[in-house]
């Protein structure tokens, strides 16, 4: 489109393809995907269908135009100087009024000199504009928006969500008697503006359930729905409000949503995936929410517990909060590129957590939509950065920093045995004290003690060892005198082979246990007519680690030569003969104690007859570090670092004996005698076997003592750069601690930390932590949070439904001291959320997302609600709180399916009895393959930060609910309590159960269903007593025997259905 | 006109109750009450589906319709299967030259090595097919269709380790979070399969005597696309499809009894209620009803002739192999099913790769050929495409005891092969090219996102348009950097 063909100036153009068509397209398209655009329409009369749609009047910047920009220009002409295109940006009035070429993109109220407006509605694909290639293309309706918004002075705005929230009074309405609280005033004056009207109470029975299930994840109880329906005080409803937030149960349902913000998982998360012990953490976040704990303090607990002065175990524990990240040991991974990761994480889900922003965008380049530098992340990233951890975990089941969290009666055991330990220590030093030692290696004339050899390879290889030779190697023979030579007993052992050939074998139980000075040894006989070119002993250690070899040295290539792995004896040994070989344990580094579980007779190329192989002891009292101080020292000498000695005594071990002072000197015979000098006479070796034993049962109560992964932040911080491209590896500028420069500053002091950081966040100024916390709270009872991208409140994120009632509920959170229990209070009772959830036809078209609130949340429930309430209505629910994780029925295969063989979480093992039925909260949560009962309702993973599950509605959760193990046998028991206590008649009986599931009574027509229902299924399983046999065997609880199979069976048919209704799987 | 309301509007409650137990009915009017009949009308597709495609998708007319993704977890080594380099007998145990090393990153696992020593492939290459394509003896099977494949040599990463690199190559991120491609492909095309999911994943046993790689949910997860867009994981053992089977003593009669029933009480509650989400949980539940049937119907091969059988090699009968997994991947899409995704365990050969590479091999050579046969003879081959290989690479030298006879490799991420074939992939070329180490790409450079863009150009869908909003970011499975189809593959 050329200049000459601009519209005429103050005309908006009709949609390009025929107002019609595109208003009714429009109406359709509008409702799912484009919240702000509903908005829009709905500003417009809404009975005028078929009409284009109304602009508003007055365009605002933010409600209006900077979602279009945000969603289809920013990323070219917005924030990131880089990917900036023709110098032109957008997202500030100064970029887009700036001239280029004696041109303007925006120019205040004149469509004829802007180019923006040019651009956007060229015909000619080189000027158009968001180009094609983009993917992105401008709806009509944006574009008449674009189009007024320039006539009205293209005025901007700074983002709302970077404004501190305004305490306005409530609006005023209409419809005065409507509203409980001020919230509903809010809610009012927007519903009044569309002429729309709020819908009536909900009947109590919905109310009941819907309150129950939203405070306790659970359903009421028939006594608690008949003691409401009784109580006709206007305070009432109240009342079942005031004692629902009392239950234990509130914690542990505010807890659930909760972890899947903080990614809580028991398992590392990544390539083994192996357990961890994180659950005290869990269990610290339920007592929270029990007990109140006011919100800003359980931001500032978590993300800094441990920097508060001196922290109590809870606010340690909650410091975990920083440590639910994913985390690797995987062979080959680099410690920085995980360290980076770790911190990025923690950033990501903080930002994500508190304040809504997606600072990850700024991990590889300024971020595109929102004011967020890269150097400004990295400023965060400096925060979380000096954890005090590992990058490799270790695989471990607590990975430190952790915190041991004994009971009173664990620490008093402790103390028990710490005091036992000390007194068989103070007798031990007395007899010390007591001995006269003389080291026998100083004695001049002691006698020499015969060698002593131990054979353990003669005619046969050890019994119950595992003898094997090389994949194409040729057998091995045992052959007798008349085939060849023998050395000793009836046979040797003959090797012939091109190559490197051999044969091996280990053993299980009885390996051979080396002393000091002891020499292993085998006897050969090589062919003169065709000799091996090298022949070599291989010892079985950890690993075949430890090899001998004589002749050719390059011949066998097993081995580093020069190490221990491939220690070179000397030439070939003389042909035609037997030759004994022998090497000194000393030479192979076999430390005393070392278990030989395996020997190999190797040769390259040739014949060879081994025989007659084994050990010499020497036994001798001077060079047995048993009896000779002397000898001991020189032995943990040689060990060097690897000594397992307490660090002074390995220290005083590597100086010279000559230089050692005599108190040193002493010192360290002092250790010798206590730890390591055995002579059966001194009476020594019983004392330490009881300290011994003491020790171990200390060390296991200490290993049953639990513990969780804490923060704890490093002494001197990590260095921080900005990380170009966000590479491990390539660093930018140097960084400290900062924030983004559109917050509020970091308050000035002596160190800037996650604590620093913190506080800052729960200033009352601070304009995203509060909004962000009530507006998830509002998404946690309503379905859809006020700004519906919870996760987002930055400029792409989407516009409030309602800003001024989430200002107000952010202002007042805040005024009230961030009291929960008070905020939750404010929701549930008010007016707004007590309306029936029925939808009209009217409401259905204006508004299908329910967001204006002309009607009560009714949605699907979540996975946790609904496999505990169908535990609960079978009367199975086990409310035991905390504690390890339990790991209830899982379809067989789930973890094998993907585990790593060697991890501990590769094979799934059920648990059995009561902890089958513990509520979902606490079920063994495995992060590459998450309980499928939760998962395919919507669950994450739990692998990253989520604020938000998406509600589907799939065929595999119907094949769940009513197959799966946990729920079929739910409705057994239901279906028993039906016969067992609901009455004498079916129809009663199918009333109580209607009424246990939903609340209600049943209409005279579900009477009708029920009741040919079960009369269908009676017939079924009456004319095949084996299937209803089996039916109601289905797990693992108790099978009444006080009843038919047959009339059980259809009555677990008929719960089964019960439980698979929509209304209850539904929070009406 | 709103067809949701107007069906509310115009239905009375005696209509609700007499429709009931007419499976048939129920599903047409289910089909109209999707969420996504919104935009199925939209892109005005000539017939609501249970699972219609986005709006304005596919892009353009498509190549492929459906997605065989045999992904050989924990890396085949290119260097004895596919990327020839005869050069190499002559330098055994020489050092890798630093000039071809480049300093670049190893893993942990040989940076401590003192010496690089260079491992030629004890394997015989040979010409075959037309083409002419090189390839090792391990594949035999696999060499005698290389008319049909596209081999490409140049396939890159920098993931250099398991879990990072297959995260990043089939969810298109090393970070966990991201939806597979799979989720992809199911949210943007949708499926054309009635009664079976749009996206099926399998997990064949293996052969080779070692601790396996993990695998991760996340490798066929949605991440944040909506939960029904996850593979379904299709299994050998148990129920096939996760509580796909009443329990014991329900039989077919007793369970549609309870449907009807639960039927007709729903149908009362959407009248009550008027939440069109009703409509589709009773929509759902038959669709669950039907899967009862579909799925047993799926997995029962007995109808196959031996002539097909055979193809797939003596395993196919035995569940949970390679070849029985690659046979009901044709099944699958035969029954219209978008993606299929076999992931193959234990490519991971650090040591003792002469003892292992060959039983994997043999798991997976006669079944991929008998796959590619017997979609061909199908006529299923020219809208299907398959694609082969792993997270990346090996390394040309040794990790541990170098001998004539046995060796090890180590992770590489600068080069490794893939093989893809069928709809719109050209046969019997060879694409990309590495140095005589095949250690660095030396022409046509394949990154993984590239790799990605091919695949999904293939299905009609350029891949900077298929685009999810999530934290503020429109989310590509090519993610934020440059990615191109590779075009000289195409046919």
């Amino acid at each position: 489109m050329t200049k000459d063909a601009l519209p005429a100036r103050r005309h908006i153009p009709p949609p390009r393809r025929g107002s019609g068509r595109f208003a009714r397209r429009n109406r359709i398209l509008a409702c799912p995907s484009l919240g702000w655009l509903a908005g829009v329409l709905l500003a417009a009369s809404p009975a005028l269908a078929g009409d284009a749609p109304a602009l508003p009047e007055r365009v605002q910047f933010n409600q209006h135009i900077r979602p279009v920009l945000s969603d289809n220009c920013f990323t070219c002409h917005g924030l990131d100087a880089n990917k900036r295109k023709a110098g032109l940006r957008l997202d500030t009035a100064e970029g887009a009024t700036a001239v280029h070429d004696g041109r303007q993109a925006v120019k205040a109220a004149s469509l004829a000199d802007s180019d923006l407006w040019r651009r956007i509605n060229a015909s000619d694909p080189a000027v158009h504009m968001p180009p094609r290639d983009s993917g992105k293309q401008l709806k009509p309706e944006q574009i008449a928006l674009l189009g007024r918004w320039i006539e009205q002075g293209a005025v901007y705005q700074k983002h709302w969500a970077f404004e501190p929230p305004v305490h306005s009074g409530p609006p005023p309405i209409r419809q005065a008697d409507w509203p409980r609280n001020d919230l509903d005033r809010f809610i009012l004056a927007t519903l009044e503006s569309k002429q729309l009207k709020p819908s009536p109470e909900a009947p109590k029975e919905t109310l009941i359930r819907r309150v129950t299930f939203d405070l306790t994840g659970l359903p009421p109880t028939l006594e608690e729905v008949d003691a409401f329906l009784a109580d006709t005080r206007p305070d009432a409803y109240e009342r079942v409000v005031d004692r629902l937030l009392t239950s234990p149960r509130y914690g542990e349902q505010m807890a659930r949503c909760w972890l899947d913000v903080t990614r809580y998982g028991d398992t590392h998360g990544l390539h083994l995936d192996n357990e961890r012990a994180m659950w005290p953490y869990r269990d610290w976040v339920v007592s929270a929410f029990n007990q109140n704990l006011p919100y800003d303090q359980f931001i500032i607990w978590q993300l800094a517990g441990d920097l508060l002065p001196q922290p109590t175990r809870e606010q340690l524990v909650a410091s975990g909060f920083n440590r639910c990240n994913v985390s690797t040991s995987e062979g080959g991974a680099i410690d920085e590129e995980f360290q980076v990761r770790y911190a990025v994480d923690r950033v990501e889900t903080s930002s994500t957590a508190f304040m809504g922003l997606t600072m990850g965008c700024a991990v590889c380049h300024d971020h595109k939509l929102d004011p967020i530098s890269q150097k400004e992340f990295y400023q965060v990233f400096s925060i979380f950065n000096n954890i005090a951890e590992n990058a490799m975990d270790g695989n471990a089941l607590l990975p430190p920093p952790t915190l041991k969290l004994p009971s009173p009666q664990q620490t008093q055991q402790l103390e028990e045995f710490d005091g036992r330990l000390a007194q068989l220590d103070r007798r031990l030093h007395e007899m010390v004290a007591k001995l006269d030692y003389h080291d026998p290696a100083l004695a001049t004339n002691a006698p020499k003690t015969e060698p002593k050899e131990m054979v353990w390879v003669d005619d046969d290889f050890p019994a119950g060892a595992d003898v094997q030779i090389n994949p194409g190697n040729a057998p091995y023979q045992w052959i007798r005198r008349d085939a060849g030579p023998v050395l000793s007993g009836e046979r040797a052992l003959r090797r012939t082979g091109k190559g490197l050939h051999q044969v091996f074998f280990t053993v299980k139980d009885a390996p051979v246990v080396v002393a000091a000075g002891d020499r292993l040894f085998a006897n050969v006989y090589l062919d003169p007519q065709d000799p091996p070119r090298a022949v070599m002993l291989q010892f079985h250690v950890d690993g075949w680690s430890r090899r001998a070899n004589w002749g050719d040295p390059d011949a066998i290539a097993y081995g580093q030569k020069g190490t221990v792995e491939k220690v070179q004896m000397g030439p070939l040994p003389q042909t035609g003969k037997w030759v004994r070989l022998e090497v000194d344990v000393a030479r192979l580094e076999l430390r005393p104690d070392t278990k030989i579980a395996g020997l190999a007779f190797t040769q390259f190329d040739g014949t060879a007859f081994w025989d007659q192989a084994g050990r010499v002891s020497v036994n001798d009292p001077a060079t047995d570090p048993a009896w000779s101080f002397a000898a001991w020292a020189k032995l943990e000498r040689e060990a060097g670092d690897g000594a397992a000695l307490p660090g002074a005594i390995k220290e005083l071990l590597k100086t010279d004996p000559a230089k050692r002072s005599d108190a040193e000197q002493q010192k360290l015979r002092e250790h010798y005698l206590l730890a390591a000098y055995d002579d059966p006479q001194s009476g020594l070796a019983p004392l330490r076997a009881e300290l011994k034993s003491v020790r171990a049962q200390r060390e296991a109560l200490d290993q049953a003592i639990p513990a969780t992964l804490i923060s704890k932040e490093l002494d001197q911080p990590r260095p921080a750069w900005v990380l170009i491209r966000g590479q491990y590896d390539k660093h930018g500028e140097l960084v400290g601690p900062g924030v983004p420069a559109i917050l509020p500053p970091l308050p000035p002091g002596e160190v800037t930390n996650r604590l620093t950081f913190a506080k800052w966040l729960v200033k009352p100024q601070h304009p995203l932590t509060a909004r962000v916390t009530v507006n998830r709270f509002w998404q946690q009872f309503f379905g859809t949070g006020i700004v519906k991208t919870a996760e987002d409140f930055g400029t792409r994120g989407e516009w409030p439904s309602h800003p001024e009632l989430l200002d107000w509920l952010a202002t007042d959170f805040v005024a009230s001291g961030w009291e929960t229990k008070r905020f939750v209070r404010l929701l549930v009772t008010s007016a707004t959320y007590r309306q029936d959830s029925r939808v009209t036809p009217e409401l259905a078209r204006l508004d299908p997302e329910n967001r204006l609130l002309a009607r009560g949340p009714r949605y699907r429930l979540d996975a946790e609600a609904l496999r505990d309430s169908a535990l609960f209505l079978g009367g199975l629910l086990n409310f035991e709180m905390g504690g390890h994780a339990v790991r209830s029925y899982q379809p067989s295969g789930i973890w094998e399916a993907v585990g790593y063989t060697t991890s501990n979480t590769a094979k799934y093992v059920q648990d059995h009895g009561d902890a089958l039925y513990r509520r979902s909260l606490y079920l063994f949560w495995k992060r590459t393959a998450a309980p499928p009962e939760m998962t395919t309702f919507d669950a994450p993973s739990r692998e990253q930060c989520r604020v938000r599950r998406e509600r589907t509605n799939t065929p595999l959760q119907a094949l769940l609910t009513m197959n799966d193990v946990t729920y079929f046998e739910a409705a057994r028991q239901l279906g028993y309590r039906m016969l067992h206590n609901g009455g004498k008649s079916d129809g009663d009986r199918l009333r109580y159960g209607f009424r246990l599931v939903t609340a209600r009574p049943p209409g005279s027509e579900e009477c009708a269903v029920l009741a040919q229902n079960l009369a269908a299924e009676r017939t079924l399983f009456a004319a095949n007593p084996e299937a209803a046999r089996q039916a109601v065997s289905v797990g693992e609880f108790k099978v009444p025997d006080d009843v038919p199979a047959d009339e059980l069976a259809a009555y677990t048919m008929v719960a089964n259905l019960l439980l698979n209704l929509d209304e209850v799987l539904t929070k009406n | 006109m709103d067809p949701v309301n107007d069906m509310l509007l115009r239905q009375t409650r005696r209509a609700f109750f007499k429709r009931s137990g007419l499976a048939a009915g129920r599903i047409a009017l289910a089909s109209l009450m999707f969420p996504e009949w919104f935009h199925a009308r939209a892109a005005a597709t000539p017939r609501a589906r249970t699972h219609p495609p986005l709006p304005g998708l596919p892009h353009f007319a498509p190549k492929a319709r459906h997605l065989i993704y045999l992904f050989m977890n924990g890396a085949p080594s290119q260097i004895d299967l596919w990327d020839y380099k005869p050069g190499l007998a002559a330098r055994y145990d020489s050092d890798l030259p630093d000039s071809i090393r480049q300093g670049q990153r190893l893993t942990t696992m040989t940076s401590g090595q003192k010496r690089f020593p260079i491992a030629p492939s004890i394997y015989q290459f040979a010409p075959h097919g037309e083409c002419g394509t090189m390839v090792s003896e391990l594949l035999p099977h696999t060499a005698q269709i290389v008319d049909e494949l596209a081999v490409v040599r140049s396939v890159y990463t920098e993931a250099i380790n398991h879990d990072p690199a297959s995260t990043f190559i089939l969810t298109g991120n090393q970070i966990p979070g991201k939806p597979s491609i799979g989720a992809w492909l199911s949210y943007g095309l949708g499926s054309e399969a009635e009664n079976l999911p749009a996206f099926v994943v399998m997990t064949p046993r293996w052969s080779a005597k070692r601790d396996a790689q993990a695998l991760y949910q996340r490798l066929w997860g949605a991440g944040f696309l909506p939960s029904k867009h996850q593979g379904v994981a299709l299994r050998a053992n148990g129920d096939p499809v996760l509580f796909l089977n009443n329990p014991p003593g329900v039989d077919p009669a007793v369970r549609r009894t309870m449907l009807d029933g639960l039927s007709k009480l729903n149908e009362a509650a959407l009248y009550q209620s008027g939440d069109p989400e009703i409509q589709t949980r009773i929509a759902q539940y038959e669709m669950a009803f039907r899967m009862q049937t579909s799925i047993p119907d799926l997995t029962d091969i007995s109808g196959e002739p031996k002539s097909v059988l055979d193809l797939y090699g003596p395993e196919v009968t035995q569940p949970g192999t390679f070849a029985a997994s690659a046979l009901l991947a044709r099944r699958l899409i035969e029954r219209g099913v978008r993606v299929v995704q076999l992931l193959h365990r234990e490519w991971d050969h650090h040591g003792d790769l002469p003892r292992d590479l060959p039983l994997q091999c043999r798991d997976v050579d006669q079944a991929c050929r008998g796959l590619i046969l017997d979609l061909k003879q199908r006529g299923l081959l020219d809208e299907t495409l398959v694609v082969w290989g792993g997270e990346f690479g090996r390394t040309v030298y040794c990790q541990g005891e170098l001998s004539r006879t046995n060796y090890g490799r180590d992770h590489h991420p600068r080069c490794y092969t893939m093989w893809m074939a069928g709809g719109g992939v050209r046969g019997g070329v060879v694409y990309g090219e590495t140095d005589d180490f095949s250690y660095n790409i030396v022409r046509d450079p394949v990154h993984i996102r590239d790799l990605n863009a091919t695949l999904l150009h293939l299905m009609g869908i350029d891949h900077h348009r298929l685009t999810y909003n999530f934290q503020g970011l429109d989310q590509r499975l090519t993610g934020t950097e440059e990615a191109n189809p590779v075009r000289g593959i195409l046919a």
